[in-house]
């Protein structure tokens, strides 16, 4: 475990052992993305994500563009800094910085030029082959923390979805959905995944 | 959702809207194999499973079978006929046979020359790229009606895993656990994967 750790943190201009802040964040010039998780940097995979995930992605951001336009929600895909304060919103008090594959954000106190600062109402990530200790540990744990209220998490290669909901600040997992299956969204109304339009013609 | 339905049944020597039952595909003389779930007829995929779904699942039989290794309890990997009775446990009366990937039995009393009759206590499915409906809706219905304890999901290519566990008989899933965690069996006692070794040099 030690090990994948290292692996996934990035070593320079970074101390393996240091603690950041987004106002650190703000600073680096580098040629790679990373998200800051707890004052930790994680680095992005140097290559792009492959076609498959970002194909479910465009699909499902389009739906959500489609149904949230003229509504109150937003919704937003990679990359796009969402900032998870904990104390206080200033840029040196926050240590949590993260990408997710898609957000929706209902409320625009939220949002400024930077990105969001605060918790969207729901986040997707799509898994990849590799490295998703970051998004079942590492962000499950942000995002329960601080309270996104539905966190759904796809599996692009056999094509399954999960989706934790917020209950009482425990995220309760649901069952794996799969193809076949309509999913809809408690926190964002009238929006209904079908995961047979989905996964379609994706191969 | 139909077409995806009929597409993974069996047309012949089947007819498309027939119920069967465990006596009837005992006289089946086929060159495929298939699975009974409440009547209806599965074909497996012609083709055997992918190197990792292999691998991966001869890791657990492995670490199974030496865990059990002079206990009561017996590990199968498919093929293997599991049969889960509602009424009665005669050959006319049974219409669910299914394969699973692993299973652990308990109960000797369940194991017959053909092979085991009743539920077993923890069953284990590798998902595939295709026809996870059937694992994920049709087995998964089954498995929860007939009692099964643990059913363990894998996802290879995303080396996740998730579990369903029967409590008042119903299945509560359990998190997404990956690379990093160690998930330890409530039902088999002692038994504790360790997902950074379950997945480690697959690619």
């Amino acid at each position: 475990m030690e090990k994948e750790e290292e692996k996934n943190l990035v070593e320079e201009p970074y101390s393996e052992y240091g603690s950041y802040t987004y106002a650190d964040y703000l600073t680096w010039e580098i040629d790679h993305m990373v998200e800051l998780i707890k004052g930790k940097v994680f680095r992005q995979a140097a290559a792009a994500p492959r076609r498959i995930h970002q194909e479910l992605v465009l699909k499902i951001g389009v739906q959500l563009g489609g149904l949230l336009k003229g509504k109150t929600c937003k919704v937003y895909v990679a990359p796009f800094d969402v900032r998870l304060p904990v104390k206080s919103k200033k840029h040196q008090d926050i240590t949590t910085v993260v990408q997710p594959d898609i957000c929706v954000v209902c409320d625009h106190g939220k949002l400024d030029e930077l990105g969001c600062v605060g918790a969207p109402d729901l986040i997707m990530e799509i898994l990849s082959p590799s490295n998703n200790k970051k998004e079942l540990q590492n962000k499950y744990e942000v995002y329960e923390e601080s309270g996104v209220k539905e966190y759904w998490i796809i599996h692009p290669y056999e094509k399954t979805l999960l989706v934790y909901t917020l209950v009482n600040g425990k995220y309760i997992p649901s069952r794996l959905f799969t193809l076949g299956d309509l999913v809809p969204s408690q926190c964002i109304e009238g929006f209904v995944l079908d995961l047979d339009e989905l996964f379609e013609g994706l191969e």
